[in-house]
C-alpha cells in the first residue's frame, strides 16, 4: 500500500522517527507497522501479555540501534506470515486488518516450536520465536483464555477512534420482538430488551403520538384541525404521512435549527454600547444559513465543510458565506487568543465530540492528542478573520452586511505556546498545519486561489450599479433642491444651491470615469489610447471638483464674515468697549478664514489652468489577499468524511439525544476516555454508517427515527421495568419531557391564534421577548441579551449548551402564571373562541387548541364549574356585565390550561 | 391496579404527593378527589416508601447554611497554616526533611494533580497568622473576623477530594465528578429526608451566582433522580426583584382568582397525571406552583433587610461596597433560616471560568481580595446567629473544592487535592477544635484523613439523617458516596 512505499523509501532516518512519521501518515493504517502494533494491542486488548506488546512479536531483533529502511528490521516467522496473509485477503477481496490476518494464522503454529500462535499469544511467548513456548503447566491456562477471550469478543466493542462499521441488526431472540421491530433501529433496541428481560410498553395512543411527532418535528403543537384528520385516517400509514408532512414543512428547519444552534453555539453580538466585543453583528445570516439548509435537507457534511470553509469552498457564493458564521461567532475584540482557543476548543467538542481544547496546555491527559497537534490545528484557524461584505442595497456593510470568514493572514505563523501560555511561545519552532493522528483520514491543503470578486468584493456588479446609482441620485437631488428654491432665496443660498448642482454632475461624471477606467485596468487595457483618454478627462473633471468644492467651503465663510462686519459696525455705534473688543476679535478670525479659503482657491484654480494630465484619483476599495490558504478547507474534508470515525456518530448522537431526550454517548460532547460510555454502541455505529450511506441526510434519518416502534411506544410506567432500569437508559418507554424554553413561548403564542410565521431576518431586541409575536429563534440571544422568560426554562447557554437541562422551578410557575406574555395569550385564545357559546364546547374547544386532545368527562365537569361559579349569582347584574365577568372567567381558565402540566410536557 | 384508599399503596409520601392535607389549600380537595375516583389509571411504580420527613433519631440541628469558595482557597493560609512554609520557602521540597510527599506511594489519590512534580518550589506564606479565643485555633490574617469565632468552630484539616480540577465543586457538593453526571446534592437530600418548615418558602435555597457549567453547573445544586423538587431555587437579594414574574403583569389577576386558578390547576394536573403516577416532573411542577404562590408574598419579605437595624447591617459589612453583596447573602440567609428554610446554599466566586479563587498566579492579591470580601460577612453571619440563639439549631459549613500547593507556580499556587480543609460551626458541632491533620507542609491528609462526603454523612447525622436509610432502590451507592459521620467533631 502507498503508505508502505513512503515509508521505504525514506532516506535514512533515525527508527523512532519512522514510527512517528508513519502514526501520522495514518491514512492507511492497517499495515504500517506501528499502526500494526497498535492494533494487535487494541485487538487482543488486556489479554495481551505486555512482554509481547513489542515490535520482536512480529519482527527480528535488530542489531542496529537505528535501521533505516525496513529490511534492517525484517519479519520473524510469524510476522512473515501475517503480511503474507494479508495479500491473500486482499486478493480474496477481504479486508486485511489485523484481527482478520490473526484469526486465518490463529492455529497456525508459524514458529514450529509444537504451539500455535495464539496460544502462544495469549500465554505471552514469542509466536515467531521457537526459542519460546509456554510451560506444559500454563497450557490449560490457554484454553481458559480462549473461552475468555472469545466471550469478550462477542461484546459489541465500542471503538469511536476507529472508522464506522455497520453493524449487523441483530437476530431477535424472541418472536415477540420479531413481530415489534419495525426498522433496524429497534433490533438493536430489542436486542437489550431481551438481555434485561425489559417489556416495551405499548403504542401511544394516537393523539399522544400526533403531538409528540409534531413538537419533536416542528416545534409546535398539533392544530384541532390535524389532530381530527389524523384520528380519522385510518390508512396503515396515516402516521408515515404525518411525519412526512412535517419534515416538508418549513417549520423543521426552525425547530431542529434551533437545536442546532444550541450545539453550534450560535450568539447574536454583545458588546459595549454599539461596540461589538463578542460574536459580531448580522450573524443572524448564519442562523437563516442553518434553518435553510435543514429545510432544503442539505448533506450534514456539506454543512459542516460550508461552516468550516465556506469561503474557500464556494468564495463567491453568498448563501455559503453566511455558514462560515460558525466561526464569526468566537470573535472576540480584546482576545485574539480566546477567540482562537474557543473556535478549537468547540469545533473539537461540536463536530468530534473531542476536548481537544485540553491539549492546549499539555498533551491530552486521557485521549492521545498530542499538544503539538492541537497547535497543528491551531495553525489551520490561524490565517483566519472576520470580515464584513457589502450587500445590495445598503452601501454601508456595517450596517446590514454579510458578516463572514476569510484569511486575512495567509502567512501567519503558529507557534506551540508552553503550558498554553501566549507569553512563552516557543519562537524557533513554526508549527505546520494538521489534523489529527488519532484519527486517521486524509488531511491535505491545497492553497485556494481566490476569483477577483471575492478579493475586491467592491468591484461586483450591484456594487458598481448602486455606486452609479447614488451619483445619479445626488445629481437628481440638487436639481430638486434648487428647482425647489422660493423666488424669494436670497442670492447667496441659490448660488450655493448651483454649485451644489454643479458638484454633484461634476462627481456624477468622475464616478463614471473613474469606473470605466477601473473595468479597463482589470482588463489589462492600461495605458492603451482610451485609458489615457478617459484618464485625462477624469483628471480634469477631478480638478473641476476640486475647485468647486473649494468654493462650496468659501461661500458660508464670506456669509459669515459679511454678518460679522454688520455685528461689528452696529457695536461701533454703541458705547461698550468690551463688546467692540470681542466683535472686533470675532472679525479678524473670520476674515483670517476667509483668506485661508481663498488661497485654497487660488491654488486649485491654478491647477485647473494647467494641461490636464492623465493621473486621477481612483476609487477607494479595499483588496484582500489573493489567496486563501485552503487549510480549513482541507480540514472540513478531513471532518466530515465518512473516513473520520467521529463526525458522523457525534452528529446521529446530538440528533438522538433530542428525539429521546438521552444521548446513546451521555456525554455528547466528549467521545473520548473521559466520557462515558454508550448505552447502545452497536445501535450507534448503525445509525452513523446508516447516515452516511444516505448521504448524510438528516431529514431520512429524522423519518427513520420517529417511525420506528421505539419512537412510538407510550411513556407510561411500568414497575417490573422501572426495577430494572429506573431511568429508562434502555428504552423500554418513551421518556417524558419538558418542552425547551423556545417551545413554551413558541406554543404559547401559537395555540392562542398569535404565532408570526414570518421566517428568518435580523434578530428581534431581546426586550420584546414577552410582545414579540415571532418564533424564539428569532429573538437576540447573546451573553447579557437574554430573553428572561427563555431562561428561566432552561434556555442555551451561549457561550456552550451541547444538551439542554430540564428543570422544573418555581420560577417557570411564575413565568407562566403571571407575565404578560402568558396573559395576553390566555386572553387572546379566550377571544379566539367566542364563538364556542356553551361552557362544553369552549371548554373542549380549549382544550383541543392548548393540549391537543379531547377532555375527559371529569376534567369537563371541574372546568364546567369553575366557569360557573364566576357567574354572578345576583339576578339584577347587567347582560353586558355578566358578559364580562363569564369572558374574564374564560380567560382565567386558558390561563390555566396554559399553565397544565400537559402544556409543558410531551409524553 | 392498585387502590388509592392509602396513599402509601401509591408509593407517594404524605409528603412528596400533595393529594393530602400536609401541604398546600387545594390539597384536601384534591385527595378527596382521588379518593373518590378510587382508582389510578396509571399503574404504581413501587411499594417503595420515600421518607416521611421525620429524622431518624433526634436532631441537633434544623438547618444548614452551606457556604461554597469557588476556585480552591488556599488552606496553608487560612485555617491549617502552615509555619514550615515560611521557613523553607524558595527551596525545592526535594531539599526540606519533608521529601518524601512526593513518593508516589503517598500520592495514592487517583486524580492527585500530575503537575506536583513541578510545583516542588516552596512558596511561603502570603499572609500573617494568630491563635484566636480561649481556644488558640490559628487562622491565617486574611480571615481576621472568622478567627473572631474561632472558639464556635471545628476545623476539619485532613480533607481529601478525588479529581485535581474544577470538577471537583460537583464533588463537593455530590461526591463525584460531573462526568459521573449529576447526582442528588446534599442540599438536595436533606429537602428530600426532612421536608420543609415552611411552606412559603423552599425547603432548598440557592443564594449568589453558581459555579460555572464546566464546575457541575446548575447540578451543584440539584437533585437528579430524588427529582426536581428537591433542587435548590436560587434567590436574588433584590426585595425588588427577588425573582421574575413575582406578581402578575399590569395586576392583571386578583389575588382571589390567583387562588383560584391554583385550585383548578390541581385538579387538572392531578387528573391528567393519573396515568403517570411516576412522574418526578408532575409532583415537582404541582409543587413548585403551590410555592410560587405562597413565594409572592414570602420572598419579597424575606429579602427585605430594611428592618435590620444599623448594626446588624454593619455586621455583615453591608455598609461597604467590598463586603456588601455577600453581607447581603449572608443576611438573608439569615433570614431564611429563621423562616424554616433547610439548607441554603451560598456561593462566593463562581465566575465564567474555575472559580475566582484560583489563584495560579498572584496568590496574595487574588486571596487579599476575595477574602476582605467574605471574611467580615461569615464572621457577621456567626455572630449575628449565635446572639440571636440561632447557632444552636443551625449548622454552618464551610468549603471549597480543594486546597491550594505548598509549592509555588509562579506568584501563585496550583490546585491540591490531597490536602485541605473546611469548617463546621453550631448545631452539634463542638467549637475551637481541630480535627485531623496534613504534614508540616500541608501537602498530604496524613491523619484522619477524610472524603469530602464525610462532611455530608457529618451534616445529614446532625440533622437526624442516615444517608444509608435515604436509600433509593436502584440507586445503590458506594460507601464512598454514603461518607463516614466525623464523630470526633460532635458535641
Amino acid at each position: 500500500m502507498k503508505s508502505t512505499h513512503i515509508v521505504w523509501s525514506l532516506p535514512p532516518p533515525i527508527w523512532p522517527l519512522l514510527c512517528v512519521l508513519i502514526s501520522l501518515a495514518a491514512a492507511t493504517p492497517s499495515r504500517a507497522t506501528p499502526a500494526n502494533k497498535k492494533a494487535l494491542a487494541t485487538h487482543l486488548d488486556s489479554f495481551l501479555p505486555a512482554k509481547l506488546n513489542q515490535c520482536t512479536t512480529c519482527h527480528l531483533p535488530s542489531d542496529k540501534k537505528a535501521p533505516a529502511l525496513l529490511d534492517e528490521f525484517p519479519h520473524n516467522p510469524f510476522g512473515d506470515r501475517l503480511r503474507k496473509v494479508a495479500a491473500e485477503l486482499e486478493a480474496a477481496g477481504k479486508r486485511p486488518d489485523l484481527a482478520s490476518r490473526l484469526a486465518v494464522i490463529a492455529s497456525e503454529d508459524s514458529d514450529g516450536d509444537g504451539v500455535d500462535n495464539f496460544t502462544e499469544l495469549l500465554l505471552g511467548t514469542g509466536p515467531g520465536d521457537a526459542k519460546e513456548t509456554p510451560k506444559k503447566s500454563d497450557l490449560a491456562k490457554a484454553a481458559r483464555l480462549r473461552t475468555d477471550f472469545a466471550k469478550a469478543q462477542s461484546v459489541y466493542r465500542w471503538r469511536p477512534f476507529e472508522p464506522v462499521q455497520r453493524p449487523a441488526p441483530p437476530k431477535m431472540a424472541t418472536a415477540a420482538s420479531t413481530k415489534w421491530a419495525r426498522n433496524p433501529i429497534d433490533t438493536f433496541v430489542a436486542a437489550e430488551h431481551e438481555r434485561l428481560k425489559l417489556k416495551p410498553r405499548p403504542e401511544a395512543p394516537k393523539e399522544v403520538l400526533l403531538r409528540r411527532v409534531h413538537l419533536d418535528l416542528t416545534g409546535l403543537a398539533p392544530t384541532p384541525d390535524e389532530l381530527d384528520a389524523f384520528l380519522k385516517d385510518t390508512s396503515p400509514d396515516a402516521y408515515e404521512k404525518v411525519v412526512d408532512r412535517l419534515l416538508a414543512d418549513a417549520r423543521h428547519g426552525e425547530r431542529w435549527g434551533r437545536h442546532w444552534m444550541d450545539v453550534w453555539r450560535y450568539s447574536d453580538w454583545s458588546g459595549w454600547n454599539d461596540q461589538y466585543r463578542d460574536s459580531t453583528p448580522h450573524i443572524w445570516r448564519w442562523r437563516d444559513w442553518i434553518v435553510e439548509s435543514l429545510n432544503s435537507d442539505k448533506g450534514y457534511d456539506r454543512m459542516v465543510i460550508e461552516m468550516l470553509a465556506g469561503d474557500e469552498l464556494a468564495p463567491e457564493d453568498e448563501n455559503a458565506l453566511r455558514a462560515t458564521g460558525f466561526l464569526v461567532r468566537n470573535y472576540k475584540r480584546y482576545s485574539r487568543e480566546k477567540w482562537l482557543e474557543d473556535t478549537l476548543a468547540h469545533t473539537g467538542k461540536a463536530f468530534l465530540g473531542l476536548t481537544i481544547g485540553c491539549a492546549k496546555c499539555h498533551n491530552h491527559m486521557t485521549d492521545p492528542i498530542a499538544q503539538r497537534e492541537y497547535y497543528q490545528i491551531r495553525a489551520i484557524f490561524e490565517p483566519h478573520d472576520v470580515r464584513f461584505d457589502r450587500l445590495p442595497g445598503e452601501p454601508d456593510a456595517m450596517k446590514a452586511g454579510l458578516a463572514r470568514i476569510y484569511d486575512a493572514k495567509p502567512a501567519a505563523v503558529t507557534h506551540l505556546l508552553q503550558r498554553g501560555d501566549e507569553h512563552r511561545p516557543l519562537t524557533n519552532a513554526p508549527i505546520a498545519p494538521g489534523a489529527l493522528a488519532l484519527l486517521g483520514g486524509t488531511f491535505k491543503v491545497e492553497p485556494v486561489t481566490l476569483p477577483r470578486l471575492a478579493t475586491q468584493p467592491d468591484k461586483r456588479e450591484f456594487v458598481l450599479k448602486e455606486t452609479r446609482a447614488a451619483s445619479e441620485k445626488a445629481v437628481t437631488d440638487a436639481q430638486a433642491a434648487l428647482t425647489k428654491l422660493k423666488p424669494e432665496a436670497s442670492a447667496n443660498d441659490r448660488a450655493e444651491a448651483e454649485l451644489l448642482l454643479d458638484l454633484a454632475k461634476l462627481r456624477q461624471q468622475s464616478t463614471d470615469l473613474v469606473l470605466r477606467l477601473e473595468s479597463l485596468e482589470d482588463d489589462g487595457k492600461k495605458t492603451t489610447a482610451d485609458w489615457t483618454k478617459l484618464a485625462t478627462e477624469a483628471n480634469s473633471i477631478q480638478r473641476q471638483i476640486a475647485a468647486a468644492e473649494a468654493r462650496q467651503k468659501l461661500l458660508p465663510l464670506k456669509k459669515a464674515e459679511a454678518d460679522t462686519q454688520t455685528k461689528h459696525d452696529t457695536a461701533a455705534k454703541g458705547t461698550d468697549k468690551a463688546a467692540q473688543d470681542k466683535v472686533s476679535k470675532e472679525l479678524d478670525a473670520a476674515k483670517k478664514k476667509t483668506v485661508e479659503a481663498e488661497k485654497v482657491l487660488a491654488v486649485v484654480m491654478k491647477e485647473l489652468a494647467a494641461p490636464a494630465t492623465n493621473t486621477f484619483k481612483p476609487r477607494v476599495i479595499t483588496s484582500h489577499p489573493a489567496t486563501s490558504t485552503g487549510r480549513r478547507l482541507a480540514f472540513a474534508k478531513w471532518v466530515a468524511n465518512r473516513e473520520n470515525p467521529l463526525a458522523a456518530r457525534v452528529a446521529m448522537n446530538h440528533i438522538w439525544l433530542r428525539h429521546f431526550s438521552a444521548a446513546i454517548v451521555p456525554s455528547v460532547d466528549d467521545f473520548g476516555a473521559n466520557g462515558r460510555a454508550p448505552t447502545h454502541p452497536q445501535l450507534l455505529d448503525w445509525l452513523a454508517a446508516e447516515f452516511m450511506a444516505r448521504d448524510w441526510s438528516m431529514k431520512a434519518m429524522h423519518r427513520l427515527i420517529v417511525t420506528s416502534t421505539t419512537y412510538r411506544m407510550a411513556s407510561t410506567p411500568d414497575v417490573a421495568n422501572a426495577k430494572i432500569d429506573p431511568d429508562n437508559r434502555f428504552l423500554w418507554r418513551m421518556s417524558s419531557r419538558r418542552l425547551e424554553a423556545e417551545a413554551v413561548r413558541d406554543n404559547l403564542l401559537f395555540v392562542s391564534g398569535q404565532l408570526d410565521m414570518t421566517r428568518g431576518g435580523l434578530e428581534i431586541d431581546n426586550k420584546l421577548g414577552l410582545t414579540s409575536r415571532r418564533r424564539s429563534l428569532y429573538l437576540r440571544t447573546a451573553a447579557e441579551k437574554e430573553v428572561e422568560f427563555l431562561q428561566i426554562f432552561d434556555s442555551a447557554n451561549v457561550g456552550e449548551c451541547y444538551e439542554r437541562k430540564q428543570t422544573v422551578k418555581p420560577q417557570q410557575a411564575l413565568a407562566l402564571a403571571n407575565s404578560e406574555l402568558a396573559i395576553n395569550q390566555a386572553r387572546a385564545l379566550a377571544k379566539d373562541l367566542a364563538a364556542a357559546t356553551a361552557p362544553d364546547a369552549f371548554i373542549r374547544a380549549a382544550y383541543r387548541r392548548t393540549l391537543a386532545r379531547e377532555p375527559r368527562p371529569d376534567e369537563i365537569s371541574i372546568c364546567r364549574e369553575f366557569l360557573k361559579k364566576a357567574e354572578p349569582v345576583d339576578t339584577k347584574t347587567t347582560p353586558a356585565a355578566t358578559a364580562i365577568q363569564i369572558q374574564r372567567a374564560r380567560e382565567n381558565l386558558a390561563l390555566v390550561l396554559l399553565n397544565h402540566n400537559d402544556f409543558v410536557t410531551v409524553r | 391496579m392498585n387502590s388509592l384508599n392509602h396513599p402509601r399503596c401509591t408509593g407517594v409520601s404524605r409528603r412528596t404527593f400533595l393529594a393530602d392535607t400536609g401541604m398546600g389549600f387545594t390539597g384536601l380537595a384534591l385527595g378527596a378527589l382521588l379518593f373518590k375516583d378510587g382508582v389510578a389509571r396509571g399503574e404504581a411504580p413501587t411499594t417503595f416508601n420515600p421518607p416521611d420527613g421525620k429524622p431518624h433519631f433526634t436532631p441537633k440541628a434544623k438547618s444548614v447554611i452551606w457556604i461554597f469558595l469557588g476556585g480552591g482557597v488556599s488552606h496553608v493560609e487560612s485555617f491549617d497554616v502552615k509555619p514550615e512554609l515560611t521557613k523553607y520557602a524558595g527551596k525545592s521540597i526535594d531539599d526540606t526533611p519533608y521529601k518524601d510527599v512526593m513518593d508516589p506511594k503517598k500520592l495514592r489519590i487517583t486524580e492527585a494533580n500530575p503537575a506536583h512534580g513541578g510545583r516542588k518550589t516552596i512558596m511561603g506564606l502570603n499572609t500573617g497568622y494568630k491563635p484566636y479565643g480561649q481556644s488558640g485555633l490559628v487562622v491565617g490574617d486574611w480571615f481576621k473576623h472568622i478567627g473572631e469565632c474561632a472558639d464556635d468552630l471545628a476545623v476539619v484539616r485532613s480533607l481529601w477530594t478525588a479529581h485535581n480540577d474544577h470538577g471537583a465543586q460537583l464533588t463537593w457538593h455530590t461526591g463525584r465528578h460531573p462526568r459521573d453526571g449529576g447526582l442528588p446534592t446534599i442540599g438536595s437530600w436533606i429537602s428530600y429526608g426532612l421536608g420543609t418548615l415552611n411552606e412559603n418558602l423552599p425547603e432548598f435555597v440557592v443564594l449568589g451566582q453558581p459555579t460555572n457549567e464546566c464546575c457541575g453547573g446548575t447540578w451543584t445544586f440539584g437533585a437528579s433522580h430524588l427529582g426536581p423538587e428537591h433542587s435548590g431555587v436560587r434567590l436574588g437579594t433584590d426585595p425588588k426583584n427577588p425573582l421574575p414574574f413575582i406578581t402578575p403583569a399590569g395586576n392583571a389577576l386578583t389575588l382571589a382568582e390567583q387562588r383560584e386558578n391554583l385550585s383548578l390547576l390541581g385538579k387538572l394536573n392531578q387528573l391528567a397525571g393519573i396515568e403517570y403516577p411516576d412522574d418526578k416532573d408532575l409532583r415537582a411542577r404541582i409543587k413548585s406552583y403551590e410555592l410560587a404562590f405562597q413565594m409572592q408574598t414570602a420572598v419579597p419579605e424575606t429579602v427585605e433587610l430594611d428592618k435590620e437595624s444599623a448594626e446588624t447591617k454593619s455586621l455583615y459589612g453591608l455598609d461597604q461596597a467590598n463586603t456588601k453583596p455577600f453581607g447581603e447573602q449572608c443576611l438573608v440567609a439569615r433570614r431564611l433560616v429563621e423562616r424554616g428554610v433547610r439548607f441554603v446554599q451560598l456561593f462566593h466566586g463562581s465566575n465564567s471560568g474555575g472559580g475566582a479563587w484560583d489563584a495560579h498566579g498572584g496568590i496574595k492579591s487574588n486571596h487579599t481580595k476575595l477574602a476582605a470580601e467574605v471574611d467580615k460577612p461569615i464572621a457577621g453571619l456567626l455572630k449575628d446567629l449565635k446572639q440571636r440563639g440561632l447557632l444552636k439549631d443551625t449548622l454552618v459549613v464551610w468549603g471549597t473544592e480543594f486546597g491550594r500547593s505548598p509549592g509555588a507556580q509562579g506568584d501563585g499556587r496550583d490546585h491540591h487535592p490531597q490536602g485541605f480543609c473546611a469548617w463546621l460551626a453550631g448545631g452539634g458541632v463542638k467549637g475551637g477544635i481541630t480535627h485531623g491533620v496534613t504534614d508540616e507542609l500541608g501537602f498530604h491528609a496524613v491523619e484522619n484523613r477524610h472524603y469530602v462526603t464525610d462532611i455530608h454523612a457529618t451534616t445529614l447525622h446532625l440533622l437526624g439523617l442516615d444517608s444509608h436509610k435515604l436509600e433509593v432502590p436502584g440507586r445503590k451507592r458506594l460507601d464512598i458516596d454514603h461518607g463516614d459521620v466525623i464523630k470526633e467533631i460532635l458535641t
